[in-house]
């Protein structure tokens, strides 16, 4: 319970847990852009070679990877269905009753799973195992900080997300304890129609809000007390290194090698 | 009289997580019944994690859970029939107050029994009258007492079950000495009065030395001590290895001793050491005579 809570994030010492934050969200759009505008079939083999890289590099064990994969397996077999049926192309391979079925359409369907494996992959390696939700919310601070100039109270939005990230642990750990103390009254959150089941979350739900509250409250004082007022700037806590700098270069080297592909020819478009 | 006992049972917190923990290994005990039974034991060494097996809040990874020599996973459909006759306090059990008055907050448990309402309020009466709620008090809010009226609003709504087995984890923490000494003075006369069993997790020891007639030792998951009170306190080397902080009389007994002085070192109450002083001023003068 308390792991969905903590992003997923994945206490290791990898290379990748070591890169900056600011770098890896700048690495993790990059790649996303090298898997949307693939449209090459080595450009697929070389994402799929890369996605496994990157999973080694982060060592993550691949069951955790695969764990989180299981979600969109849906959407996965969905697109398939769709592309291997409804594709009209020139390569008929298989044709029974209404139902054809094209190589067009089968390229296609597998293209949409390396798509969307690389773009998972990327995003969860970068973003979510080996960064935690603080760091990542500094970075995306920093990030957007040219925006102050216009205005934008790009701190204040960080400080909330901040804070509100910082609850969520304890939040789940609260609503933990006051199932576990209803249950030991012989609550029953597990059985009973859908209305029934609702009901029985409200001996959870009014204390879960009634500590949120006083939370609230007890942050809000202890805050004032060491007189933050949201304009201060907070202290650059690293500076990026050789490795962080190289990471990009690579990674900028691989979205143009991928866009080369495409113009290189053997483009598949249906 | 309801008997709980525990057989080589191990237990995993965030198991196949990275943050896998073994709070319990192997441990094995049974509460005797009719008893006051102490478990005491260094924050962290799984008190609260083994009091939530009694009960059927939590599966043991490996071994057995019995309740009158029957396991209670045997039929995982009826464990609520567990937990009604293991009533069990949690830490800070305040935070579980949710009603708009505390007699419908006592009569939560109860209500879940499937009991007529005069059965309820009979019981919720009892149960507040246990714990030193008046009549009057029982049509308040529950979130306008104060915090010791709180926790003894929750007990009630424990008690209220009429449970074989009751249990407390830390029932005091967090009160000043007033509110401890009303807490377990409730707790007592609770227990004169039913004749139930009572199992009371603390990490004081002062507390485990004036209530409890049993008590049992815990260390990073395993148990390491278990017996009658004067077993356990005779030991105080023992309890002292497990990081528990003994007695401030017995540390006294235990400093006389290093200094040559023969006096029994089992004493964990001013009573009997003030009894053991005296006999040891009368052996000495008479043998100075
Ligand atoms: N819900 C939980 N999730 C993960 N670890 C837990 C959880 N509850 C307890 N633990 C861990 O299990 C061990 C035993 O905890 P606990 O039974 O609460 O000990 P005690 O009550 O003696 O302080 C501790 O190391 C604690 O950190
Ligand atoms: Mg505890």
């Amino acid at each position: 319970m308390k792991n969905i809570a903590l992003g997923q994030y994945y206490p290791a010492k990898s290379p990748l847990h070591r890169l900056d934050p600011r770098i890896k969200v700048l690495l993790a759009l990059i790649y996303i852009c090298a898997a949307a505008f693939c449209k090459n079939i080595i450009g697929f083999g070389v994402l799929l070679v890369s996605a496994l890289l990157i999973v080694a590099l982060g060592r993550i064990p691949f069951k955790t990877i695969f764990r989180s994969l299981t979600p969109v397996l849906f959407v996965m077999l969905f697109a398939v269905f769709f592309q291997v049926f409804f594709t009209k192309g020139d390569m008929l391979l298989f044709a029974w009753w209404k139902l054809q079925i094209y190589g067009e359409g089968l390229y296609l369907a597998l293209f949409t799973i390396v798509r969307i494996f690389t773009l998972i992959i990327g995003t969860s390696m970068f973003l979510t195992y080996t960064t935690t939700p603080i760091e990542l919310t500094y970075a995306i601070e920093d990030l957007l900080s040219p925006l102050k100039k216009l205005k934008v109270p790009v701190h204040d939005f960080a400080m909330m997300m901040t804070l509100a990230l910082r609850f969520i642990p304890t939040l789940v750990e609260e609503a933990d304890k006051i199932m576990t103390a209803q249950k030991a009254r012989g609550a029953d959150f597990s059985t009973g129609s859908l209305v029934q089941r609702a009901k029985a979350l409200k001996p959870v739900l009014i204390p879960l809000i009634v500590s949120a509250m006083r939370h609230a409250v007890e942050l809000a004082v202890a805050m004032e007390c060491r007189c933050y007022h949201g304009d201060g700037t907070r202290m650059v806590v690293r500076k990026c290194r050789f490795s962080d700098i190289a990471a990009l270069i690579v990674m900028i080297i691989f979205l143009a090698g991928i866009i080369y592909l495409n113009i290189l020819g053997l483009v598949y478009t249906a | 009289m309801s008997e709980i006992s525990v057989e080589n049972v191990s237990f995993f917190h965030g198991k196949g997580t990275p943050y896998e923990i073994k709070a319990l290994d192997g441990v094995t005990l049974n509460i005797v019944p009719n008893t006051i039974t102490g478990i005491i034991g260094h924050t962290g060494s799984g008190k609260s994690t083994l009091v939530e097996l009694f009960n059927g809040i939590l599966k043991p990874a490996e071994g057995r859970v019995l309740l009158d020599g029957a396991d209670i996973w045997a039929k995982p459909k009826e464990i609520r029939n567990v937990r009604f006759r293991v009533g069990l306090v949690m830490q800070y059990p305040e935070s579980q107050l949710f009603e708009e008055t505390i007699r419908q907050d006592i009569a939560f448990g109860p209500r879940n029994m499937g009991l007529s309402e005069q059965e309820i309020e009979e019981r919720v009466i009892e149960a507040a009258g246990f714990v030193g709620l008046g009549k009057d008090m029982l049509d308040k809010s529950p979130f306008d007492l104060s915090g010791g009226q709180k926790r003894r609003a929750a007990i009630a709504g424990i008690i209220a079950m009429r449970p074989d087995v009751l249990i407390l984890d830390e029932p005091a923490a967090g009160l000043d000495p007033a509110g401890r000494e009303a807490i377990f003075s409730n707790i007592m006369e609770y227990r004169k009065n039913s004749g139930s069993t009572v199992v009371i997790v603390s990490h004081s020891m002062e507390d485990m030395a004036r209530y409890c007639d049993r008590v049992m030792v815990m260390s990073e998951g395993k148990l390491i001590m278990n017996g009658t009170r004067d077993e356990v306190f005779s030991k105080p080397e023992r309890l002292a290895e497990a990081g528990l902080d003994i007695p401030q009389i017995t540390k006294l007994m235990l400093l006389l001793r290093e200094r040559g002085i023969e006096v029994d070192t089992g004493v964990y109450t001013s009573e009997r050491a003030y009894e053991e002083l005296i006999r040891l001023f009368k052996k000495d003068t008479a043998q100075s005579r």
